[in-house]
């Protein structure tokens, strides 16, 4: 039942653990219900808990409460600047110039949470280059970002 | 006579001189995501500046914003929620929040579920109702985006919550009701007293349900952004006579519930209900209501 989740958790390198009776699936949909909420959500509910990510074969789109427990935990992390978070959020790509520290892995194609100065999970990316490298050129590429709240509404 | 005039008329009845009134924007600071940010500072930062308001614990005015509030990474973050500042009150009339089983009867868009669950610091559970399906979208958007945890969304009717089988020990009825000019321009022209009754009939019926669903130690919220009595005082008067409800007394903004509407001499309790004519907020109505000791 959590395989869809616990294979993206592996993709950014996340040491995370996860209840599975905990987690109920609706049409594709994830959630994380406590344990009050089991005792109350019935099948037809529309949303319940946290909601975890959907997924549509082959992929699973993780939710930002997702994102935002599994930077909670060891996983690999870029953090950049102001500016670079701004054009992320507004779904550009990340430069390496950009980049003021990374945790976990370098590698390229792997998965890499996004944070802002704060500490704050912006959403993640694949690596695309050399994080490292001193030239502007895009190392990250933008897979899901916090933006899409926004333009979800749109 | 025209229907604005009609309505006007009936304001100054009331005691309230009309006048054209745009809320300022208003924003609630979601503090389970925001304690230990410095939210005020970094908005600053970004060119929003913020004013407290002074009946809202964690209200803000925007006084001035050079990018939009809705569109800053703080607010897409959950760190904040954009709420107009009269409809931040009904949720800080309930007492004690903390691990309840709280009932949001009429929830979409959300705005106040999310702050009923940051009052509850995401504990106990909130069951939020809406009975437009297109709606709840926004909701579920809403509650991701500030990291709720605590509350199950269903496409329901307030008028078919008893049939969740659940009993709670709070519940709000943020009722569908017929609006106030301050939030549409062509109210006057497009509301006749007729849509007043009927939505007046409605709130009734939605409250004739929720009293089957609350413990008998539970308290009811009930709250429009209607001026007119019939969905305000006149209902809440209803309430007390056919409902086994007693209205408490609440401390908050606004002025004293109308006790006399229209020559008609209400419930004297009825004072202790909230009315908010429009102004720097939209205009408001909110009472609330618990069983009285002899209910079945």
């Amino acid at each position: 039942m959590t395989k869809p989740i616990t294979d993206f958790a592996t993709r950014v390198n996340a040491k995370f653990v996860l209840d599975p009776r905990l987690v109920v699936e609706r049409e594709g949909r994830y959630y994380l219900l406590n344990k009050k909420l089991q005792g109350i959500a019935r099948k037809d509910f529309f949303y319940a808990g946290k909601y975890l990510g959907k997924a549509k074969d082959p992929k699973f789109f993780p939710s930002f409460n997702l994102l935002t427990m599994l930077a909670e935990t060891k996983a690999n992390k870029v953090i950049i600047d102001e500016k670079a978070a701004w054009l992320f959020i507004c779904g550009r790509d990340i430069f390496s110039n950009k980049i003021t520290a990374v945790h976990g892995s370098k590698r390229k194609g792997d998965h890499t949470l996004v944070f802002n100065k704060f500490g704050e999970c912006l959403g993640f990316g694949r690596i695309t280059g050399n994080l490292d490298a001193k030239e502007g050129a895009a190392v990250v590429k933008n897979i899901s970002d916090v933006g899409d709240f926004l333009r979800r509404e749109g | 006579m025209s229907s604005k005039e009609f309505f006007v008329n009936r304001y100054e009845q009331m005691g309230w001189n009309f006048q054209d009134a745009s809320p300022k924007q208003a924003i609630r600071i979601n503090t389970s995501n925001a304690k230990g940010k410095n939210l005020e500072s970094r908005l600053a930062a970004g060119g929003v500046q913020l004013k407290k308001i002074p009946f809202l614990e964690q209200g803000y005015w925007v006084q001035r914003s050079k990018v939009s509030v809705g569109a800053t990474a703080e607010y897409l973050l959950g760190l904040y929620s954009i709420q107009e500042a009269a409809a931040q009150i009904p949720a800080t009339v309930f007492t004690d929040l903390k691990d309840k089983m709280v009932l949001d009867a009429c929830a979409a868009p959300g705005g106040k579920t999310v702050q009923l669950a940051d009052l509850m610091s995401n504990t106990g559970a909130i069951v939020a109702l809406d009975v437009e399906k297109q709606r709840l979208a926004a909701l579920s958007n809403h509650l991701e985006r500030c990291h709720i945890g605590n509350a199950v969304v269903y496409n329901r009717d307030a008028r078919q919550a008893s049939g969740l089988k659940l009993k709670f020990d709070r519940i709000l009825l943020d009722v569908p009701c017929s609006g106030n000019f301050t939030s549409d321009q062509a109210w006057f022209t497009r509301r006749t007293i007729k849509d007043v009754e009927r939505n007046a009939k409605v709130q009734r019926e939605i409250l004739t349900e929720a009293i089957k669903c609350l413990q008998d130690s539970g308290e009811i919220v009930y709250s429009t952004c209607s001026l007119e009595p019939e969905e305000d005082e006149l209902n809440m008067d209803w309430a007390t006579k056919n409902l086994n409800l007693r209205i408490e007394n609440v401390d908050c903004h606004g002025q004293e519930g109308l006790t006399d509407v229209f020559g008609q001499r209400l419930d004297n309790s009825i004072r202790h209900c909230r009315r908010v004519w429009p102004g720097e907020t939209q205009g408001f109505f909110v009472c609330k209501l618990v069983k009285r000791r002899n209910s079945n």
